[in-house]
């Protein structure tokens, strides 16, 4: 397995490489210096402060001399100051991957654990109507784009219910709940549908299987087939679709978090292409291309770890 | 498929039920728990809850479309940072509340009008003298954490900063066009060099511990108008010194200063969270300035009375909101959260009937609508260089009439945009509300026009339709929609017009460069309220990269007329110069106007408007409102039912049922 890794690893460093690449063609060679300083200064800036700026930054150097100052950056996790705020990128990244963590990683396990559920229990009333009717559901869930999700729920759950406020965020313990709760609702909402119909699928599956059958022979009740052999066997390929999670888990929400006012890193990245503030953007790819490749060798790991019966080389 | 054809489970047994009896219970625990701490109310507690005098503490709450990009008033200048600085530095001058038509300036930090001086040689200079009680504020970077006096010296190192590469101004090459010695200063400073704070400036010459003097290079009655700003405003060195390259919180920033205001103004900054909020505290013992005590409008001035004279802030915190979208702002309002909202376009329907007034759900909450124009002014922009409309002064009043820019305002901005007439928005000296453009929305003399252009049916002697090409800047569906409108009309002419979508950065470059025909959305908001700061935008000497006279407008007798007006203090004569400006500029036409942009506010019955001045970025300061009938009607307005949680609850039990009876059917 090592060998796996070591070489799965190798050929994720020409993805990460082109993909820096690819950024700075996007941000640094599409777009003129001038071009680049109007958007961060504002179309009022002076000609010397645009000039200022442009020296400064060192848009003035050759294309090829600012791809190697930033390759090097980055490769020693250098990722500079937002043109914006000045702050240290850092530093923002930690703190604002704080905030994302906060509406994603409950978003997340109160989504499976719901969808989970509601697959256990279409599988439990299996071709009924009721079944077939939450089938429905799923579809129509899944054809909603996010942005109706977030808006009815601010609609209803902020405005007509008045239970949690429409925007904002502060970290207040228990009370920062409040903030996130709508957020995570919409992340449970968004991904319910396909992810109850994906396990229904995986449990039918499984509870068609030879083992099953010989536990029902032996006597084993029916809910403790269906909670505890058909989930135990469901999950391997539920955890190997969590880990494939990961990358979203960490870089937040785009969408949600700018709805709900959330200072995540889906939030920062929103507001840094708004503005101009490429180091943000630059940095924000680069870490989500890492984050990336390393759940694909993640899902590969516990793919293997899951089943004995895969083997990887 | 092996799933498919799978036999369902045999029955469960009431064991089973049991055993999700208990989990069940503990989600419901946990859920009215979770309910029980939740409120709709994002904002956080108020810094204190009531005033050293035991009287209720009043916040005021705003919103924020973004962060500040700086609190340093030297470097800042975009508008999210204006709105607070406002509130947390005192200007030398600052704009009179009451006064909008004209806008007018008054004494801030200074104690009065600056003394205008001529001497001997013909130079002018402005003798300004500051207040005696204006003090900083109260910090760390004072001996004993005690704010000190506003002294001269502070103006002067002030100016300095303006000069000192380090601090990036944007205002420097304007202001040092006309103040003395300011660009030397900044120009002795080598590459990544540290400027010499010890040089005096020859500009702002110190003259006891109150006073200085501004020397200027030429006349410039605008000068005023800087002082009103927020780059000339005085700035402690203390703090500097203090906050910048040390250690403050665990960071350690060349640059913390940008972030660590030390004002002089009403509020200071209390709490500072990006992309959450901004809070200011009052700040005690203020007294550089006071309520007005003139200028009331007639319809508010009995209520505005009983503020006449008073001290200020209003209020004791102003917590501004950070909030990007309009729809949360939209909530929060209606919630009671926020004391009022610009009306978007996302809330325009919901909030506003056809004819424009506050919907009946709105007005009954007791909510006001206030209309607000912003001394600002939008156009199509021809580039005078090109060689079919530069060359061709009927072709472009032509296009002009053709531009239907009252159903622009209707479709775009909802008939509030005023259409403009002129290149002056109202509220600035030589704005006449009598004056028509004679190249307005004309279909019939569009088409006379035409074919007194060459182009008979907008065809071209060949025949074939005329092609004209539209720079825009289309980053969205709105853009596309209003580019469409401006191409279609024009193509009633007959002409086909070719629509370039760029983004806005790289059309601002073609503008400055000079490569396009024709470019759409381009206008400009009022620095200051007097015409030169929008006649400057056709000046000749102003064509990029030198300045913003995009249309590269080159006309030897409106050169001479802006010369002549530009230095003129505001006079009936120089009121008959920008009439004659007006005139020879709709001849000329070089630009098509557009609108004034305009947009209505929707006031909480709480915090009724005590001024409608938009050259201040909300003037915090004079804002008051009602804390008590805030707190009864959002406790009216945000009761929360119990019914959704009691539906959801039977749904589960509906579901559970159904389970149970499904399985004894199968049992049976």
């Amino acid at each position: 397995m090592l060998n796996y890794i070591i070489r799965r690893t190798l050929y994720a460093v020409p993805i990460v490489l082109g993909v820096i690449v690819l950024t700075f063609l996007l941000f640094r060679v599409v777009q003129t210096p001038e071009s680049i300083a109007t958007m961060v200064l504002g179309p009022k800036a002076t000609r010397q402060a645009k000039d200022d700026f442009i020296r400064r930054e060192g848009l003035d150097r050759p294309k090829a001399v600012q791809l190697a100052h930033h390759f090097k950056n980055l490769l020693t996790f250098n990722l500079g100051t937002s043109w914006k705020s000045g702050r240290d990128l850092s530093t923002v990244f930690v703190e604002d991957a704080r905030a994302s963590l906060m509406i994603t990683v409950p978003g997340f396990f109160v989504g499976l654990v719901t969808a989970v559920a509601l697959a256990l229990y279409q599988v439990f009333v299996r071709h009924s109507l009721l079944d077939r009717s939450m089938t429905i559901g799923a579809v129509a869930l899944m054809s909603v784009p996010t942005v109706v999700y977030i808006i009815v729920l601010q609609a209803v759950g902020a405005l007509m219910l008045n239970y949690f406020p429409a925007s904002g965020f502060d970290w207040r313990g228990l009370g920062t709940l409040k903030f996130v709760a709508l957020p995570i609702l919409v992340i449970v909402i968004v991904n319910l549908g396909h992810d109850a119909r994906l396990y229904r699928a995986i449990f039918i599956e499984e509870i068609g299987q030879d083992y099953v059958r010989t536990a029902r022979a032996k006597g084993v009740s029916a809910t403790r087939v269906l909670g505890v052999h058909v989930l135990k066997n469901g999950m391997i390929a539920l955890i190997t679709l969590t880990v494939a999670h990961l990358p979203a888990l960490i870089m937040g929400s785009l969408l949600i978090e700018n709805f709900f006012g959330i200072p995540g890193l889906g939030n920062l990245l929103v507001m840094a292409i708004q503005t101009g503030d490429l180091p943000v953007v630059m940095a924000s790819v680069y870490l989500g291309s890492l984050l990336y490749v390393g759940s694909l060798i993640l899902t590969d790991i516990a793919y293997a770890l899951a089943d004995p019966r895969i083997r990887l080389s | 498929m092996p799933g498919a054809d799978a036999a369902p489970c045999e029955p469960v047994g009431t064991s089973s039920a049991k055993s999700w009896l208990r989990p069940g219970l503990a989600l419901l625990s946990a859920s009215g728990l979770l309910f029980s701490g939740c409120g709709n109310d994002p904002n956080p507690e108020p810094l204190r809850q009531t005033r050293a005098d035991g009287s209720p503490w009043v916040v005021r709450y705003a919103g924020l479309s973004e962060d500040p990009r700086s609190f340093d008033p030297q470097f800042m200048y975009d508008q999210m940072s204006r709105r607070v600085l406002e509130a947390v530095y005192d200007t030398l001058l600052e704009y009179h509340p009451m006064k909008t038509d004209p806008y007018e300036v008054q004494a801030g930090l200074l104690a009065e009008m600056p003394q205008k001086e001529v001497s001997a040689d013909g130079k002018i200079s402005y003798r300004c003298q500051l207040k005696e009680v204006a003090r900083f504020h109260d910090d760390p970077c004072f001996p004993g954490g005690k704010g000190r006096p506003v002294v001269a010296e502070d103006v002067h190192y002030a100016f300095q900063r303006l000069c000192d590469p380090k601090v990036e101004s944007p205002f420097l090459s304007t202001l040092a066009e006309y103040l003395d010695g300011l660009q030397e200063a900044h120009d002795t400073v080598p590459p990544g060099g540290k400027f010499d704070y010890a040089q005096r400036l020859p500009g702002v010459e110190v003259l006891d511990r109150l006073s200085f003097r501004l020397h200027l290079r030429k006349p410039y009655p605008q000068i005023i108008y800087w002082l009103a700003m927020h780059c000339t405003t005085p700035v402690a060195r203390e703090a500097v010194e203090y906050y910048d390259g040390q250690e403050h919180a665990g960071v350690r920033r060349p640059d913390f200063h940008k972030f660590h205001a030390v004002g002089t103004g009403p509020y200071r900054i209390q709490e500072y969270k990006p992309r959450q909020r901004v809070r200011l505290e009052r700040v005690e013992g203020y007294a550089t300035t006071t309520f007005p005590t003139d200028g009331f409008p007639p319809e508010k001035a009995e209520w505005l009375q009983q503020f006449a004279g008073r001290p200020l802030p209003l209020c004791d915190e102003v917590h501004f909101a950070i909030i990007r979208e309009n729809i949360p702002i939209f909530i929060l309002t209606r919630q009671g959260y926020l004391d009022g909202m610009a009306v978007n376009k996302d809330a325009f329907n919901a909030m506003l009937t056809p004819a424009r007034e506050l919907a009946p759900k709105y007005r009954e909450r007791g909510m006001f609508l206030e209309k607000d124009v912003e001394p600002s002014t939008f156009w199509i922009s021809f580039n005078m260089d090109d060689p079919v409309v530069g060359k061709n002064p009927q072709l472009r009043q032509a296009l002009s009439c053709a531009s239907d820019a009252q159903t622009y305002s209707d479709i775009f901005y909802s008939s509030v945009a005023p259409v403009a007439e002129q290149l002056v928005p109202p509220g600035l000296f030589g704005h006449d509300r009598a004056w028509r453009n004679p190249y307005g929305y004309d279909l019939e003399k569009a088409k006379r026009l035409m074919t007194g252009a060459g182009y008979p049916g907008g065809r071209t002697p060949g025949g074939q339709p005329l092609e004209l090409t539209l720079d825009c800047a289309a980053v969205g569906s709105e853009d596309r929609q209003r580019v469409e409108f401006v191409q279609r009309n024009f193509e009633r002419l007959g002409v086909r017009v070719k629509v370039i979508e760029n983004t806005f950065a790289h059309l601002l470059s073609k503008q400055d460069t000079g490569d396009f025909q024709m470019a759409d959305g381009t206008g400009w908001g009022a620095d200051y309220p007097d015409p030169e700061n929008f006649f400057f935008l056709l000046y000749s000497k102003n064509v990029p990269p030198a300045g913003k006279n995009i249309s590269r407008f080159q006309n030897a007798e409106f050169d001479r007329l802006f010369e002549q007006m530009a230095t003129m203090e505001n006079t009936p004569e120089r009121l008959a110069i920008v009439q004659q400006m007006n005139a020879l500029v709709a001849e000329e036409c070089p630009q098509i106007l557009s609108f004034h942009k305009a947009y209505y506010s929707a006031v909480q019955p709480w915090a009724p408007r005590t001024h409608n001045n938009l050259m201040l970025e909300g003037g915090m300061k004079y804002l008051t409102l009602d804390p008590a009938q805030r707190s009864r009607l959002r406790a009216e307005w945000n009761r929360r039912p119990l019914w959704p949680l009691f539906t959801l609850g039977g749904i589960v039990a509906v579901a559970l049922g159904y389970a149970v009876r499904w399985n004894r059917r199968l049992n049976a």
